[in-house]
């Protein structure tokens, strides 16, 4: 009994070491900035404020919130849009050739790949299309990593659905389109939300592209906007911390989903 | 299956297929052909080199280093990610009052977008305001320069790799450890085993592949490292921690040396083509054996 304890006190010291810079930051986006500004190695606010918040507020945060929630929305409806039926062809009909195999491996290399390989060109073709600095340029060169990920992570959803259910429809005489909607999509429901979420937190966490393809600052998403602050090279900490400790509130509130989804989605290959 | 029609799986692709030819292989065609010609923007203009900038790729000093402080980066921090991971999940793989909430708080960091990450680290790092050095102080040690000492810069965006994404390895080698059946501990528990010995005879064998697979894909995305780099160091001091990424964005979006950006970009496609080729093997065997 008295080793369960001694390993859990181990646990929770290693717990709450990991969890201190979260705690820091928490705890700096209410201080003043003459209690960070300083040698003193408190986490928590002496005289609590919620000036930070404040001019966050007038610098207008809220607009960079609604930039990142649009492109993280926009591209991940079409990353489902698109992958979902990509993916239930790949893993339930017949493709000649072996194309499904050239396919997949295709994705895959697409999905490993350095995101700088293809800025280029990228660049180059959202000129053309009149897309550079625009939020659904944003939206369809996400698409390069979203799509992918998306096909990769229903490919096994789908491949769940037992085929049995399926079946009993055709004898019913319901179309593929019926069988989709209300066969396949109904039973691979929570797959298909714990894959959005994944889709929207890769989306909302993205930065190079955003970096590269959006030059006007009331366009920025949040990590753009976090990193122009970050390179200014002053102690905004208070403020920096403020907006990072906003931008992870959503995401933190679905760590559950993630932690179930992450041990699926990257160790699915090995089984 | 059920064969309605062979050009129904081509019409469901279709949409996919669009955006892929669209946003992937035009570009990486583009891409490739980009990097034979002397060209500051498209192909108007542009001069046939042939090779020239794989030529003068090799022979550039900033390549090279770009090239080590890569590999570099990429080994120490996927060691020093699968190795806290693997102690992280050990730990974890018992029963203890409170386990529901450690793990949570091991996997935290991971969720964090990486530049409210870096955000949090650059603070840190100050010298003279800085977490650490605060910390260091507190215990009468001397400060350091995290990010301004060419022979740590590199170290501490390192540090901050490993404590982002150590969850990941953590989940993957948790779930290996708890795929392995409860009679293989009994067995050893019999045999008398030392707890060293079962964990080196028994243990790690089967927890092999899952390791493996941490490695890999750590190693696959360590070689990508951009935003940290970017945001904590700008490629500094000098270029002492300047990756592959950041030479490709430094000549491309600074210097619009396109041909020979481009030609750096075939470099890393080709270097993660084979990264992602053992990955791939390693699937097509897992699928055989299922």
């Amino acid at each position: 009994m008295s080793s369960r304890w001694g390993w859990a006190a181990v646990a929770f010291v290693t717990a709450a070491l990991f969890l201190l810079p979260i705690v820091w930051m928490v705890g700096t986006s209410f201080k003043p900035a003459i209690e960070y500004v300083s040698t003193s190695v408190d986490l928590f606010p002496g005289a609590p404020t919620l000036a930070h918040y404040r001019t966050l507020l007038d610098d207008g945060i809220l607009g960079k919130v609604l930039n990142s929630l649009i492109v993280a929305v926009g591209s991940t409806g079409l990353a489902l849009a698109a992958g979902f039926p990509a993916a239930y062809a790949l893993a339930r009909l017949r493709l000649p050739a072996r194309l499904d195999i050239v396919f997949l491996l295709f994705v895959l290399l697409i999905k490993l790949s350095p995101p700088i390989v293809l800025a280029i060109p990228l660049y180059q073709v959202l000129r053309t299309f009149g897309l550079l600095d625009t939020l659904a340029g944003l939206v369809f060169v996400y698409q390069v990593y979203s799509l992918p990920f998306a096909i990769w992570m229903l490919l096994g959803f789908v491949r769940d659905v037992p085929l049995a259910y399926e079946e009993a429809a055709m004898v019913d005489g319901a179309g593929l389109g019926r069988r989709l909607a209300t066969v396949v999509l109904p039973i691979m429901l929570p797959g298909l939300i714990s894959t959005a979420v994944f889709l929207m937190i890769l989306s909302w966490n993205e930065f190079l592209y955003a970096l590269l393809f959006i030059q006007t600052p009331s366009k920025f998403t949040l990590p753009t906007y976090i990193a122009t602050l970050i390179t200014e090279d002053e102690t905004f900490w208070g403020k920096l911390a403020a907006i990072g400790f906003l931008a992870s509130l959503p995401i933190l509130a679905v760590v559950g989903v993630v932690q179930r989804g992450l041990t699926r989605g990257f160790a699915g290959g090995l089984k | 299956m059920h064969n309605p029609s062979r050009s129904v799986p081509f019409v469901l692709l279709t949409p996919a297929l669009l955006l892929f030819a669209a946003l992937t292989l035009y570009p990486l065609a583009r891409g490739i052909l980009l990097s034979f010609f002397v060209t500051d923007y498209g192909f108007a203009g542009a001069r046939f080199i042939g090779l020239e900038n794989y030529a003068d790729l090799l022979g550039d000093r900033f390549f090279q280093r770009a090239s080590w402080n890569t590999v570099a980066f990429t080994l120490l921090a996927t060691a020093g990610e699968v190795g806290l991971g693997l102690m992280l999940a050990l730990m974890v793989n018992r029963r203890f009052p409170g386990r529901w909430i450690v793990i949570p708080s091991l996997v935290a960091p991971f969720v964090l977008s990486t530049m409210v990450v870096t955000a949090i680290w650059r603070a840190w790092f100050h010298f003279d305001f800085g977490f650490l050095n605060n910390l260091l102080r507190a215990a009468a040690l001397p400060p350091v320069e995290w990010l301004f000492d060419p022979n740590i810069a590199l170290l501490s965006i390192v540090l901050v790799d490993v404590w982002q994404t150590t969850p990941l390895t953590f989940l993957i080698l948790l779930a290996g450890l708890q795929a392995i059946p409860l009679e293989v501990y009994e067995a050893a528990r019999l045999d008398g085993a030392s707890p060293r010995r079962m964990f080196l005879d028994m243990i790690l064998p089967l927890l092999m592949p899952h390791i493996f697979l941490a490695a890999l894909l750590r190693s696959i995305d360590s070689f990508k490292i951009f935003d940290k780099v970017y945001a904590l160091t700008g490629g500094g001091p000098g270029n002492a921690t300047e990756t592959l990424s950041m030479y490709v964005y430094r000549l491309g979006f600074r210097f619009f040396d396109i041909g020979l950006a481009s030609a750096a970009a075939v470099v890393m496609i080709v270097i993660a083509g084979a990264l992602a080729a053992v990955y791939a093997a390693r699937i097509i065997k897992g699928a055989d054996h299922v």
